[in-house]
């Protein structure tokens, strides 16, 4: 393993500008992309009244009425009560862990045997399932929807797992074959020397797999869970996901603040200890395979 | 415990051709040793016989049945490979008693047979390691061991000690030895060193391009091998070759090496005459050659072109024009490269083979 010792030589004024620069940048963006989240927060602890008082530009002297007001969970309440948002948290739940385990079975054994197996026309085979990734999915959406319409799935969770899985399922066989091209084939040969069949065989590399399949899991989720196209054309009506149900929160003679911030709460609060537990597991599977040892 | 063989069979990988009509039948209990440079098809070979890979065209039998269309888990064999290809994620103990797992035995008879094999290989203390937290060795072994917990129809070793240090390399040779005799089963083990064939194989299998050159005991193979591509190949330090041409009439027969004649013993002289070969590739062994500084008479004019100190004596290699021969000196020959000497053997210990096929002169 290379050192990980920083090795530091005697540096010029740029190096020396760009050390303080650094931090200042870090801590800029750092702010940047943790205010919205810190508001959202905030907002969905107030009334509306409390929600829209700000200071007045420049008079960073008022910054405390932005935290002077008192906590409420009206809008939680409310949300779960009168909006039905437990229906439509199961549901994003459902969509999104069933098209991942969907995704992950069918692109597993895909991947697998496009890792081991050489067939005339191989790359282009890989080429095919990676562009279906390259069009923007607005650009299918109407014949899918045609699609979805005709086979009645339009509005069910089925169709939705199927709508999530046709996106992720590409991705899926990509990312894994990465992973399975890293173990070496005599694991196999071993295995199915010692009494295994070929499916068998396949069945006992996959924990070798398991951190990258372990990451690919938790990356369908993410997409299928925050995905906001698919959920309200596909998945409208009876099978309303979190973003979907959000959006209608808006509606013309009235927007209401307080419920969409309590929504964006619910929405990100599951993501956010998902990504923190996995964060390492994420990195150890998309970088496994990487550096041979 | 059965016995295998090879009948007409072809390997081919699209245009290359891996093994080209390869038959040997190898005896029941036998340890048969394929051996040969890389790329030779020594490893496809005992791929196929594993039904890891698929054979172009022929039959591979084990005792009466023919074995093409089973795959490797109905085949009863056992394999170590090259790079040990243990179960990562899998304690040592699991590793070995992965195939008894897979033949349905009991929990209890599992334990006592891995302990088994475990204490036989001396690794008994590693049992719940990792792989990973093995050494070469070590992990060899646990390989081994996985082979030897079931008594399988065959045992395939695919160069599996060639990883392994000069001094743990010699101990694995004999210890690989008595446990195939212990264990009577049907062993063929593929190396690219000759060293572990002759010393562990009751017969070897010579593989070059894709050919089977010649099948038979270490012996065989050393004393009379077929043709001049086997007798360089197998022992060290490698015999040196000489191209020389007839010379002389029936019964005063003798050879012509760049104008130095060499006279022939009778059998010899017998042999070549009978052959009528004129040019000839004359092999020997630089044990059987010797080099001095002094003339002598018979002896061939040479320059030393180098001097390595093997331990007990010294290889001496001496050019004569382009042509290079090896022999063994004593300790005390102390000739400096580009240095005159003499090179001399005796006709008797000579290997005649036909200048343009290689081919061995006939007896």
């Amino acid at each position: 393993m290379a050192s990980r010792e920083l090795i530091s030589y005697d540096t010029g004024a740029t190096v020396k500008i760009l050390k303080w620069v650094s931090p200042v940048f870090l801590g800029a963006y750092l702010i940047w992309a943790l205010l919205p989240l810190f508001i959202m927060l905030m907002a969905s602890f107030k009334d509306l009244l409390d929600a829209f008082t700000l200071p007045k530009p420049g008079q960073w002297g008022d910054v405390g009425v932005f935290f002077d007001f008192s906590p409420t969970i009206t809008h939680y309440i409310a949300l779960f009560a009168e909006n039905n948002f437990g229906t439509y948290l199961f549901n994003s739940l459902v969509a999104s862990v069933g098209s991942a385990m969907i995704a992950v079975t069918l692109g597993s054994m895909c991947a697998y045997s496009l890792s081991r197996t050489e067939f005339r026309g191989k790359k282009d085979l890989l080429f095919w399932i990676i562009s279906t990734r390259m069009a923007p999915i607005v650009a299918v959406i109407v014949p899918l929807y045609a699609i979805f319409r005709s086979a009645d799935l339009v509005g069910t969770l089925p169709g939705l797992i199927l709508a999530f899985t046709t996106f992720n399922l590409p991705f899926a066989i990509w990312m894994l074959k990465g992973f399975f091209d890293g173990v070496p084939y005599a694991i196999e040969e071993a295995a199915q020397v010692d009494g295994n069949n070929r499916f068998q065989a396949f069945l006992m590399i996959l924990p070798l797999v398991a951190p990258g399949i372990g990451a690919f899991v938790i990356l369908c989720i993410l997409f299928a869970w925050n995905d906001f196209l698919f959920a309200t054309i596909i998945g409208s009506g009876g099978a309303k996901t979190l973003p979907a149900a959000t959006k209608e929160l808006v509606q013309p003679q009235n927007i209401d603040w307080g419920k969409i911030m309590a929504a964006g709460v619910v929405t990100t609060a599951p993501m956010i200890p998902l990504g923190l537990l996995v964060r390492r597991y994420l990195v150890a599977g998309l970088t496994m395979g990487a550096v041979k040892e | 415990m059965v016995a295998v063989s090879f009948n007409n069979v072809w390997k081919d990988y699209g245009d290359s051709v891996a093994v080209r009509d390869l038959n040997m039948n190898i005896k029941d209990g036998e340890f048969v040793s394929l051996l040969g440079p890389s790329g030779c098809g020594k490893s496809t070979s005992l791929r196929m016989l594993a039904g890891l890979e698929h054979i172009t065209s022929g039959e591979i039998v084990f005792g009466d049945k023919v074995v093409n269309q089973l795959p490797p888990k109905d085949r009863d064999i056992a394999m170590v490979f090259e790079n040990y290809a243990l179960y990562p994620h899998k304690t040592i103990f699991d590793n070995i008693a992965n195939p008894l797992k897979r033949a349905k035995i009991s929990p209890s008879e599992i334990t006592r047979r891995v302990n088994e094999a475990a204490k036989l290989l001396e690794i008994d203390h590693l049992l719940e390691r990792r792989p990973q937290e093995l050494s070469g060795g070590q992990k060899q072994r646990t390989a081994i061991g996985r082979a030897i917990v079931r008594q399988p129809q065959v045992y395939l070793f695919d160069e599996p000690i060639a990883h392994l240090d000069a001094k743990l390399r010699a101990r694995m040779r004999s210890e690989l030895k008595h446990m195939q005799f212990n264990l009577g089963v049907t062993t063929i083990y593929v190396t690219h060193d000759q060293l572990e064939a002759l010393t562990m194989a009751d017969r070897i299998a010579v593989m070059n391009d894709g050919v089977l050159q010649q099948f038979g005991t270490p012996q065989e193979i050393y004393e009379n091998p077929v043709n001049s591509w086997v007798a360089t190949f197998v022992g060290e330090p490698q015999m040196s070759l000489m191209e020389m041409s007839m010379t002389g009439e029936k019964g005063d027969a003798a050879l012509d090496f760049f104008g130095n004649i060499i006279s022939l013993d009778a059998a010899s002289s017998s042999r070549l005459t009978k052959a009528g070969i004129a040019d000839l590739l004359v092999g020997v062994r630089p044990d059987k050659a010797s080099v001095s500084l002094q003339e002598t008479p018979g002896a061939i004019k040479a320059e030393v072109y180098s001097r390595q100190l093997l331990g007990a004596d010294v290889l001496v290699e001496v050019a004569i024009g382009k042509t290079r021969v090896r022999a063994k000196a004593d300790t005390s020959f102390m000739g400096n490269v580009g240095e005159p000497c003499y090179l001399n053997f005796s006709s008797e210990n000579l290997y005649y083979f036909n200048a343009e096929d290689g081919k061995v002169v006939e007896r």
